[in-house]
């Protein structure tokens, strides 16, 4: 199945959302996912699609269920409802991994292990050479930090090993959540540049975002998501004409929308 | 960096992913604390043994008779094992609990379980590396029988192959016992807390219930500690070890149902309910499983050859009604003499326990009760003895046949050794753990990472 997917047109993504509707057969099709923890609703009949090759922003606050909602498109958590398909096919659960790789926020794998044997377990899975450890290592630029143990990195380099991690796995589909959470304003430009340049490889991205002025800098498309129901979806300039705001930032536009 | 779609289709490699396990189980403390304290637990015991060995040895150094029952099964092996076995028991889960355990808190689990492996591939790697672990926290108990041996000990292939081979399978439930802990509960502590419960309540069974009737008898009988204790008579148990090898499977089972954590409650506990039941009667018919092997060098648990070979000849029913109650010394020495011995030499042979609920305190008035009634055919005939010497001829009458004449056999010899084993407990207590912590310090290098770093110009 990883081959029928990544052998799908590359080039059909950049800037999609401005072509004409239909133009595009979804890598990605979410309708009506609901997830429930008891009485509350995480997720509340979310609906939207990605397509190959793009950079799609979750965009919302704390709370809004961008978490839950990779949780549940990776399979580690099941939904109540809902339906994900990909290229038009039902994709079920269990075959989830096959299609997407999702990187969680705030976790340190392994920690009582230095850096590298991370890496190099991760590419062992993937048959990868040490050779593309090194690039993975060098893109993030988690060189000086190979040696030590996970537990005593900072949050920025653990970052950039999840992020490390992510660029080892084959998948067409990358989700992470918080990509640039714990990152300064340098490293930040750095990743973005860096999930552009991936995404102009051909893998697509679907990036969990808290802080919007990073999501507006790296992402194609955005789905805005408040208390587990999408406010919004599209390109910053549909958002902008959807609130009125002819040149509002995404922040304007978000606290106008939600 | 390689195109995305390079390695689509293949099987994903076993060999990195139980890299990573050893390496894990390696890298955390619980290791090398449980091998730090098993060295003075199992040295200690050791010490001991050769100290009452030697004792003992001395004692019978002018009188042959003596040394006959100088056993090391019984001097020195099983002791000094004792001592792994309560490591094991007590320590030993929480070197398995981390193999899972650690990965939970961390949140690497939900990296794992998105890797291109079965569940029940990650828990059986997972084993194998809990099985590496156990067999490095056995180098104690090995180094004191080579020390043994360096010493001028003797020891039986057989018998001392059994009873590894004892430990070793108590060591892989205990490690799948405890990998099912770790699966079920959230955090490692209750999963130390769920194990312990297993391995520290079949003590708690033992200690209660052991040797009652009915079904606390039953329920005594699926305590952990009972699966050593035939190994340390010198018996390898057929049915034992099946039993031993389902249950792990059946843990394994349990702990690739409940490891996924996509997966709704519902839905893994239907799944372990059918897996109980499966293993449930993969158990019955284990225990259905009589054969079991006399590996002693001493043939303690066989009657004479002679008698051995004229009993298996005997291809009738034997029923023997025994009108004692289980809890009854003279039952006890009845069972070890004699049924037992009975039951592993004849094809067909019922031991029927006739007022098992009876108390001996209530049974003394009973005319009928010590009696032991056999069956063979249309005969029947009684005895009160406890010995074989009167029950296999009362036997052979019944079966109409002549007690066999003696097969000259060589004698167990025993093996007295006076030797001191003050050398071997400096081994245990500042050889051994020294090179411990030297391989402690060694396994937490950094590694080299010289060619994982990309150079200036962009070749690695």
């Amino acid at each position: 199945m990883m081959d029928e997917l990544a052998s799908a047109p590359r080039s059909e993504a950049r800037h999609a959302a401005a072509a004409p509707a239909g133009a595009f057969t979804a890598l990605l099709d979410v309708r009506g996912l609901t997830k429930r923890y008891g009485e509350q609703a995480a997720l509340d009949d979310v609906s939207f699609d990605i397509r190959a090759g793009e950079v799609l922003g979750l965009i919302g606050p704390n709370g809004a269920g961008k978490t839950t909602m990779f949780e549940v498109l990776a399979g580690v958590a099941t939904a109540d409802a809902g339906e994900v398909s990909t290229r038009g096919q039902p994709l079920p659960q269990v075959r989830r991994a096959e299609l997407l790789f999702y990187l969680p926020d705030a976790i340190r794998p392994y920690p009582e292990q230095p850096a590298l044997r991370v890496l190099e377990f991760i590419a062992g899975v993937y048959a990868r050479t040490p050779s593309d450890i090194a690039d993975a290592a060098a893109a993030v630029g988690l060189d000086p930090v190979l040696a030590k143990r996970v537990s005593a990195l900072s949050k920025g380099y653990s970052r950039r090993l999840m992020l490390a991690l992510g660029l080892l796995t084959p998948h067409p589909l990358l989700l992470m959540d918080e990509p640039f959470d714990g990152l300064d304003l340098r490293q930040t430009a750095e990743v973005a540049r860096l999930l552009r340049r991936i995404a102009g490889e051909g893998r697509t991205l679907m990036l969990a975002i808290h802080q919007l002025t990073d999501a507006a800098r790296v992402c194609d498309r955005f789905v805005l998501l408040a208390t587990g129901r999408v406010v919004a979806i599209g390109t910053l300039d549909e958002l902008r004409t959807q609130c009125g705001r002819a040149d509002g930032s995404l922040e304007e536009i978000f606290l106008a929308l939600t | 960096m390689r195109s995305p779609d390079a390695n689509a289709g293949r099987p994903a490699p076993l060999r990195p992913l139980l890299a990573k396990e050893i390496r894990d189980i390696a890298a955390g403390r619980a290791l090398w604390a449980l091998l730090l304290l098993v060295c003075p637990l199992v040295g200690y015991s050791f010490f001991q043994a050769m100290s009452l060995y030697g004792e003992a040895s001395a004692a019978a150094a002018g009188s042959p008779a003596l040394a006959v029952s100088l056993s090391p099964l019984d001097g020195v092996l099983v002791p000094t094992l004792g001592a792994f076995y309560v490591a094991v028991t007590l320590l030993f889960p929480f070197v398995a609990i981390r193999a899972l355990g650690s990965e939970k808190e961390s949140g690497a689990l939900r990296l794992l379980v998105q890797l291109p492996y079965r569940s029940v591939t990650l828990i059986a790697v997972k084993l194998v590396a809990v099985l590496a672990a156990l067999l490095l926290a056995a180098v104690p108990a090995l180094s004191a029988l080579v020390i043994w041996m360096l010493l001028g000990g003797h020891l039986a292939a057989a018998e001392t192959s059994n009873l590894l081979l004892g430990h070793l399978l108590y060591g892989v439930l205990v490690g799948t016992v405890a990998l099912f802990a770790a699966a079920v509960c959230e955090n490692s502590a209750t999963a130390a807390i769920v194990a312990l419960a297993f391995t520290i309540g079949s003590w708690v069974l033992d200690f209660t219930v052991a040797g009652n009737p009915g079904p606390l008898g039953w329920l005594s009988s699926l305590s952990l500690t009972q699966t050593l204790r035939s190994f340390e008579q010198g018996l390898l148990s057929i049915g034992l070890v099946a039993g031993i090898f389902i249950a792990s499977l059946g843990f394994i089972a349990l702990a690739a149902i409940f490891l996924p954590p996509g997966v709704p409650l519902r839905t893994k506990l239907a799944r372990a309910a059918i897996c109980v039941a499966i293993v449930a009667i993969a158990l019955g018919a284990a225990t259905r499983i009589g054969t079991s092997i006399d590996v002693t060098e001493d043939r303690r648990n066989s009657f004479p050859l002679a008698d051995q070979q004229a009993l298996a000849q005997l291809a009738g029913p034997l029923v023997i009604d025994v009108h004692l109650s289980p809890e009854d010394p003279r039952y006890v020495d009845l069972q070890r003499n004699v049924l037992a011995k009975l039951q592993r030499a004849m094809p067909d042979v019922t031991v029927r326990l006739v007022s098992p609920r009876q108390a001996v305190a209530t049974a003394t008035g009973d005319d009928s009760y010590g009696l032991i009634e056999y069956a063979y055919g249309s005969q029947r005939a009684t005895s009160r003895s406890t010995s074989h010497r009167e029950a296999l001829p009362v036997i052979y009458g019944l079966a109409g046949v002549a007690p066999p004449a003696p097969i000259a056999a060589a004698d167990y010899p025993g093996y007295p050794l006076a030797a001191r084993g003050d050398a071997a407990l400096a081994w245990f207590l500042a050889g051994l753990p020294l090179l411990i912590v030297i391989a402690w310090w060694w396994m937490r290098r950094p590694p080299p990472i010289s060619r994982f770093q990309v150079q200036p110009g962009g070749q690695s």
